[in-house]
């Protein structure tokens, strides 16, 4: 598969292939294509940003063509995640390798380099389908309003989509989850279409525009009901635990929630929340984890303690984990907390036939809410037994998403060298991806299995006897 | 058949191997038993440190885990007592968190990441196990029968008056305090009956943890010289208590110096004097002694009452010449407040408001201790029979444990040891009389009776009760009842411990439970759910200003600095507090903007019917306030006309302009239809117009009204004060009926 990487079993770092790998590429990147046509769809119907770029592209170079570049500002940089790049025609050529390349850390405009699996000939075409998500998107505007009126949020992009190259026809599709869009600026119609953009219902288009040069912006900004809260993890640390002898995959999530909607103008009035019941509200009062099923002995804490506002429905067809936070969330309040629950090791965990163990879990199991997640940092550890090597992984994971992985060790109930522990860190994530695969194989030796029982009775024996001797001493003084 | 069933059953505990490997089992189990009855509250809610002072240890734990020893010893706090601060590392006893501490960086170092929490909540449990262990041990050194001390054990174990100290969660000095008391007594009698310096230096060290762990040390200061004195009254001087008493007083003096809250107390307070008392009474025998040694019967005796009766006049005098100076200070109002029940409440309100420091009620006696309040005074008999220097101890200690018990509730702690112990005799005493399935002889009888008229003559020596002898009970049914209507005893004993246990003791009082209407349990959790918020989404260095019972655990779950806490050390401030509280807002504001108070938390029954709500407490904040501020804050107007204490339209005027009031009213009626606003907990109904508050704003308020928070507003951007801008602010709503009032001409 795509992200693959060996370790041996002690430490070792792997680097990535994204990011940091070395090209001389002259700025900007030379016009080798053009976009025939361009359909770019903003998808603002979640608390994060999906855009999705559907471009036919075509060779005008001499040679054959493998590289194609996307520009993004600095400032989207840092909130772009899950970048993922398809042929359109052909559903089964996978994902592009895609990531992005650093020419110059002075210039805002950042390029995404996407290479084709097949140079394309000249004058030749090719229909690609880039997505990525954006987290912190939008503005509250107003930026504090009061519990009892709708949220409103601004998005601003621009009307053309930015691209390396000449572009002959586009249009840009914006979608809302509410078609109640107050504010939207106004451009020029063409064609027979007199003033861009046009509604229809939750939906904004602004297009189709003939040709437009390379690098063309037309700032454009929206603003649109979303009467929903806005959920913002800052950190999400995923701990999945494995232990052959229990027979049991242990998980636990420490999340640091925050509401990233409108703040209150006035303070939070209990009996005003206790009044108002709205069908769609922008306060964050309740969050659903549909587990994998069979999970069980699920636990809800924070930093105080047991929170006792959560409801788990278990079953042979869900493992539903209802939980409300301590208080209603409103925007600009924070909320940490810490879930966990176990699951059967068979549910998970494989036997190979060369002897290894291949564990397969989810890499991102956040809560489903109408109104999306964004995972600003992730961390999943898997900590493997004690003495597991030959730890290797594969995610279905956009690559350019992770950030890091390595093999450390962890030590815990009473180790005595430590368990082999995979931590990767991911960044930029949001909940779409929360099915995706992480698959991790070892291989995991009997001695390792046998090493802690035999040192746990061989020290206990041996503090018996050091006691047993120690009260045969006799300290008395000879009479 | 049966009987040599019987046989060999009894033969299964003869061999000594086989009994000790019992004795063991039987102890292990004691202290399982005690550990596991303690848990109630972690099985019913979860692992949580309860109530107020163990907040604040759990957090000083929390401290010296992070921050290492040296720094904790250091420690400079800033987050309580805004602005004063407190030395937190000089003005606690550190044994509680460094025993913690310890236990964790051992288990760490075994590689078993416990919680720290969990530590902190288990820590009164495991002592409570060592505790019986510590109390088996006591019990042994005083009787011959080995059932004695496993009887003890086993009271001591879930005996209700220490368990109200030591369930799962309750975190507080006692949790291993009364271990140690127990073990130090046991060191003493050893010390003091072998006449060894090394049980004494023992005892020395234990007394010095125990100075360490908790306040009530002086008990054991003052404990030991009582008995010591008793025993030289008695004319039972000796050169084993010369050596006890002198080994532990030097060492364990000088181990409790150590402790920087202690410091040079022992030489300076009058607490402690009985103790250098002793200790120099102890000398003056000893030289004495030495002399009868020396110089013939006659003279000896006049120069040794001349001799002692001069040195303890001068020994007086230089004490109350030493008070009267200033050298030594007087007793504190804490221990005035033992002899005198009602000093506390004209002159210390703040002892005064405590609930556990009120005087015991009768039936305390025998909730917390059940059927061993009665044994116990058969314990104490038992004791006068033998009367060896050991027993005179328990007396001492029966005695005066029960006076303190009686004074205030929470010394019940320091009764229960010695009842669990006197107890414990009597029971096996009764025991061993009818549990004997083997008849005595006739004939023995009769040689008993020959040999009273010799015994008679011996008796002199002895008290009466002792000289006669031991005959045994014949009629097996005066066995069987006795010994089957005890046993129903202990069984009910038991019963009873759990009963208490479950229902008085174990409510963390952090989290409440109701019942839902399906009979399911719901957890009201109010107080979390309000700190949170305040550790989430307030700056972390904003000052909550609130009643001071709540200032531990603002401390410990919202992690927010706090005016006052429960520490009380600092009266003035208290009542700056109390002042705030009880006052106009127009006066409360100059006073919370001097204290740089960001928020004000109060607490409010009045939707749920929680009973221990600020308003209930209100009076209490009046009366200290009243103590510095004799002219601006009076209890009396805080009363109607007819001395009610009000809360709903007919409350004093002084009441309803109150803060605390405002606070704790303020948008409730709201709530109800009009005119329909109840409070639960003073069961009223409140009148239709509720408080409006014109210098705070509401911040948050918990799901069911018991906590609710305000923020400080800050000054008026026109220099106005707050009561004019609010009006100025309606004013503007009602406009238009302004207009139609009479015109007036403006005179000038």
């Amino acid at each position: 598969m795509r992200t693959s990487a060996v370790f041996a079993a002690a430490l070792s770092l792997v680097s990535f292939a994204a990011a940091n790998s070395p090209v001389s590429q002259t700025y900007p990147p030379p016009q080798v294509w053009k976009n025939a046509n361009l359909v770019h769809i903003i998808s603002a119907e979640k608390n994060y940003v999906k855009e999705n770029i559907n471009v036919l592209i075509e060779n005008i170079a001499k040679q054959p063509q493998d590289e194609y570049f996307l520009p993004f500002t600095t400032d989207q940089l840092a909130r772009l995640g899950g970048v993922e790049v398809k042929d359109r025609k052909d559903a089964k050529a996978g994902p592009f390798v895609a990531e992005i390349v650093e020419v110059d850390p002075k210039r805002n405009t950042q390029y995404l380099r996407i290479q084709l699996p097949t140079p394309l000939k000249p004058g030749a075409q090719q229909t690609i389908g880039i997505s990525y998500y954006l987290l912190d998107a939008y503005k509250p505007l107003p930026a504090t309003i009061n519990i009892e009126d709708p949220q409103f949020l601004s998005y601003s992009f621009s009307a053309y989509c930015p691209s390396a190259y000449t572009t002959s026809k586009q249009k840009t599709e914006v979608k809302f989850a509410f078609s109640n869009i107050p504010d939207y600026t106004r451009l020029p119609g063409s064609g027979d279409v007199a003033e861009f953009p046009v509604k229809q219902g939750a939906k904004l288009t602004y297009g189709p525009f003939d040709e437009k040069a390379a690098g063309a912006v037309e700032p454009v900004q929206v603003r649109f009901e979303f009467n929903r809260p806005v959920n913002h993890v800052a950190d999400l640390e995923r701990d999945v635990e494995v232990s052959h002898w229990g027979g049991n995959v242990a998980f636990e999530e420490r999340y640091t929630w925050i509401q990233g909607g409108a703040n209150l103008t006035n303070h939070f009035s209990r009996v005003k929340y206790q009044h108002f019941r709205l069908p769609t509200w922008h306060i964050l009062r309740e969050m659903r984890f549909p587990l994998r099923v069979g999970s069980s002995d699920p636990y809800y804490t924070d930093v105080i303690g047991n929170i006792s506002t959560s409801h788990f429905r278990s079953n042979k067809r869900e493992a539903l984990l209802e939980i409300k936070p301590r208080y209603p969330l409103f925007g600009g309040w924070k909320f940490p907390f810490t879930i966990g629950w176990n699951s059967d090791a068979q549910n998970f965990l494989r036997k190979t036939a060369t002897g290894g163990y291949v564990l397969n879990v989810p890499f991102l199991e956040g809560p489903r809410q109408a109104e999306g997640v964004e995972y600003e940092h992730v961390q999943v550890r898997v900590i493997l037994p004690e003495g597991a090597e030959n730890v290797k992984y594969t995610t279905t994971i956009p690559s350019s998403s992770i950030v890091s992985a390595k093999v450390v060790i962890h030590k815990t109930f009473l180790d005595s060298v430590g368990r082999t522990s995979l931590v990767i860190k991911a960044r930029n994530l949001v909940d779409d991806f929360r099915d995706r695969e992480l698959v991790v194989s070892y291989d995991y030796p009997l001695t390792a299995s046998l090493r802690k029982p035999i040192v746990v009775i061989a020290s206990s024996m041996a503090f018996f006897a050091g006691i047993w001797l120690l009260g045969n001493l006799n300290l008395q003084f000879s009479k | 058949m049966s009987a040599d069933l019987l046989q060999a059953v009894a033969d299964v505990g003869k061999g000594k191997g086989t009994r000790s490997l019992l004795r063991v089992v039987i102890l292990c189990l004691i202290a399982g038993a005690a550990i596991a009855s303690r848990l109630f509250s972690v099985i019913r809610f979860e692992s949580i440190i309860h109530e107020f002072d163990p907040w604040f240890n759990f957090r000083a734990t929390k401290y010296l885990v992070a921050n290492g020893f040296y720094n904790f010893w250091d420690w400079f706090d800033d987050r309580t007592w805004h602005p004063l601060g407190r030395v937190t590392g000089g003005t606690l006893y550190p044994g509680l968190m460094v025993t913690s501490g310890v236990i964790y960086h051992a288990l760490r170092a075994l590689n078993i990441p416990v919680d720290i929490r969990n530590i902190c909540v288990l820590l009164a449990p495991a002592f409570s196990g060592l505790t019986a262990f510590a109390s088996y041990l006591l019990t042994n050194e005083m009787t011959t029968t080995p059932s004695a001390g496993l009887l003890a054990a086993i009271f001591m174990g879930i005996a209700p008056g220490y368990i109200s100290r030591s369930v799962a969660g309750s975190y507080d000095n006692e949790a291993i305090a009364i271990f140690l008391l127990v073990f130090t007594f046991y060191l003493w009698i050893k010390a003091l009956k072998q006449g060894s310096m090394l049980w004494g230096a023992m005892c020395a060290l234990f007394y010095g943890y125990m100075v360490a762990s908790w306040g009530g040390y002086a008990f054991i200061t003052c404990l030991l010289p009582l008995h010591s004195f008793v025993l030289i009254c008695m004319g039972r001087y000796s050169t084993r208590l010369y050596v006890a008493y002198t080994t532990w007083y030097a060492l364990g003096t000088l181990a409790s110096m150590q402790i920087p809250f202690v410091g040079f107390l022992p030489v300076k307070t009058s607490e402690h004097m009985p103790a250098l008392g002793i200790f120099g009474f102890l000398q003056l025998l000893g030289f004495l002694d030495y002399v009868r040694s020396a110089i013939p019967g006659r003279q000896f005796q006049t120069f040794l009452w001349l001799f002692a009766g001069g040195i303890f006049g001068v020994g007086l005098g230089g004490l109350v010449l030493a008070t009267s100076l200033g050298f030594i200070a007087p007793w504190s109002g804490r221990f005035y407040s033992l002899w005198d029940t009602g000093y506390a409440k004209i002159h210390i309100p703040i002892i005064a408001s405590v609930s556990e420091h009120q005087p015991t009620a009768w039936p305390a006696f025998f909730f917390d201790l059940n059927m061993l309040i009665w044994l116990f005074p058969a314990g104490v008999y038992l004791c006068f029979q033998q009367l060896a220097d050991e027993h005179v101890f328990i007396v001492v200690y029966a005695l005066f444990g029960s006076y303190f018990a009686g004074v205030m509730v929470r010394l019940m702690l320091t009764l229960t040891p010695v009842v669990c112990v006197a107890a414990a005799m009597a029971m096996s005493s009764l025991f061993d009389t009818y549990l004997v399935a083997k008849a005595p002889k006739p004939e023995d009888h009769v040689a008993d009776e020959a040999s009273e008229g010799a015994a008679k003559k011996a008796a002199k020596t002895g008290l009466k009760s002792t000289s006669r002898p031991v005959v045994g009970v014949y009629s097996y049914f005066a066995k069987g009842t006795i010994v089957s209507g005890l046993t129903l005893y202990l069984l009910l004993f038991v019963l009873h411990c759990t009963w208490v246990t479950s229902n008085a003791y174990s409510s963390p009082s952090v989290v409440l439970a109701s019942k839902m209407p399906d009979g399911s349990q719901h957890i009201i959790d109010d107080y979390r759910e309000a700190y949170q918020w305040l550790r989430q989404n307030t700056a972390d260095d904003a000052k909550i200003m609130s009643w001071w019972d709540y200032g531990y655990q603002i401390g410990g779950m919202a992690d927010r600095p706090t005016l006052v806490d429960n520490n009380t050390w600092n009266n003035t401030h208290i009542a700056t507090v109390g002042k705030a509280m009880s006052s106009r807002e127009e006066v409360s504001y100059p006073i919370m903007r001097q204290h740089e108070v960001d928020y004000v938390l109060v607490v409010f029954g009045g939707l749920l019917g929680y009973s221990g709500d600020d308003i209930n407490k209100f009076l209490w904040m009046v009366r200290i306030a009243e103590g510095i501020w004799p002219d601006e804050v009076k209890e009396r107007d805080f009363f109607t006309p007819r001395g009610e204490y009000r809360v709903d339209g007919e409350a004093s005027e002084a009441m309803k302009n109150s803060l605390m009031y405002k606070m704790s009213y303020y948008n409730y009626n709201m709530l109800f239809p009009p005119g329909q606003a109840q409070d639960r907990v003073r069961g009223v109904r409140l009148p239709e117009v509720g408080p409006t508050l014109s210098t705070l704003d509401e911040a948050f308020t918990s799901e069911n009204w018991i906590i609710r928070i305000f923020k400080v507003k800050d000054l008026d951007r026109f220099g106005r004060d707050h009561g004019q801008a609010m009006a100025f602010e309606r004013g503007i709503k009602k406009k238009a009926p302004r207009k139609k009032g009479p015109r007036t001409l403006r005179v000038d």
